[in-house]
């Protein structure tokens, strides 16, 4: 059950990475840790312990739940509440502007994004 | 890198034994899927040894530490729990005030006794007309040092008439003000402070009152408090005392209450 609030924007890379990834779909830990290690996924090296602290948190916040669903006891699965994609899509506007600040100011390489 | 499932299955036996350095809420919550995690990474061709273990003790170290502040935070930081402390402390301050002021109330008004019937029967001797050299006691009283209680008549401007009391050599008297209080209410009770020299002073259980009839005038009685302060200062230590004690007990309880009523599940 959420008990805590959701966390105000800029999100730490750990659980922007988190939510970006299940943004995606349902997944299970080692796949969100994969999908966070990869440059569109924020390039984020995080292990079980920062992982699971941090889905236990954003659990409490309401911006994850477990499906329930799990091909194995140990394998767990998550997906993002209706909270967390509005969070997720909050920081992805300020990440935005950003970005077209600086694709304006001309620091961008190679002309910025595509 | 590939890696030998001998190698893989020590690896993981390691990794299950840090588990148990996590909360343990957090680790009945989260011990097999970490597991789990942590398995899938090994045999991730994409992640070889070399990146994976220093990934997995950075996280070991961050994660704990995260963990078991947030552990303490969930059993100490509660709402009702610091509430509590915070009510039990300032009821423990109130108390060790009131163990301090009252106490030291009754010493300090108690140190006026003697010196409230000494200046009424000074007045009254003054004001059937008995000279005042006659009415003050013969003695010289070293307010500096004696903690006997002498009497002093002044006139109605407030000059020494006749002093039972020396303070470096000459009859002292107090402030001004004193007088003129004394003129409008009849009486005074006040800690008198004259200054000795070498920038010490000396502090004085004082009753001064009006003398009235045929001279007018005012006698202050008064006695040295240094036994008085150093009787304030232990009540003043016993309350400190008390105090850090009350303190002490709170802090332990609270812990104790906070740690036995933790949340249980992560």
């Amino acid at each position: 059950m959420a008990t805590g609030t959701a966390p105000a924007a800029p999100l730490s890379p750990a659980v922007f990475a988190i939510l970006l990834s299940l943004a995606e779909g349902d997944k299970h830990g080692y796949h969100i840790m994969k999908d966070a290690r990869a440059p569109q996924g924020g390039g984020i090296q995080m292990g079980p312990g920062t992982l699971y602290g941090s889905l236990e948190r954003l659990m409490r916040d309401g911006l994850v739940e477990e499906t329930g669903l799990s091909d194995d006891e140990r394998r767990r699965y998550y997906r993002l509440t209706k909270l967390g994609q509005s969070v997720l899509a909050v920081e992805l506007e300020r990440l935005d502007a950003a970005v077209s600040f600086a694709h304006a100011l001309g620091l961008l390489p190679h002309g910025g994004r595509s | 890198m590939t890696q030998s499932p001998t190698t893989a299955n020590r690896l993981e036996r390691l990794y299950a034994l840090a588990l148990c350095l996590y909360p343990t809420p957090f680790r009945q919550g989260y011990e097999l899927a970490m597991r789990q995690a942590f398995r899938d990474a090994l045999q991730d061709r994409a992640l070889s040894r070399r990146t994976l273990v220093p990934l997995v003790l950075r996280d070991l170290v961050t994660s704990l530490a995260k963990e078991h502040l947030a552990m303490l935070r969930d059993t100490f930081a509660r709402p009702a729990l610091v509430f509590n402390a915070v009510v039990l402390t300032a009821l423990a301050t109130g108390l060790a005030l009131a163990l301090y002021a009252i106490p030291q109330q009754v010493l300090r008004q108690g140190a006026n006794d003697p010196q409230i019937q000494l200046a009424d029967d000074l007045a009254a001797r003054l004001e059937q007309g008995i000279a005042p050299a006659e009415a003050v006691p013969a003695g010289s009283v070293d307010i500096a040092r004696s903690l006997s209680s002498f009497v002093i008549a002044y006139d109605d401007q407030g000059r020494p008439l006749a002093s039972q009391a020396q303070l470096n050599g000459t009859a002292p008297a107090p402030p001004k003000g004193v007088f003129d209080y004394v003129r409008q209410h009849g009486e005074e009770r006040l800690s008198w402070q004259p200054a000795i020299g070498n920038g010490r002073s000396v502090r004085i259980a004082a009753v001064v009152q009006r003398v009235g009839g045929l001279h007018p005038g005012f006698v202050l009685a008064g006695r040295n408090m240094r036994e008085v302060e150093a009787r304030e200062e232990q009540v003043e230590q016993m309350a400190g005392l008390t105090w850090i004690g009350m303190l002490a007990v709170i802090l332990v309880g609270t812990a104790a209450f906070g740690w036995y009523t933790r949340p249980k599940t992560a």
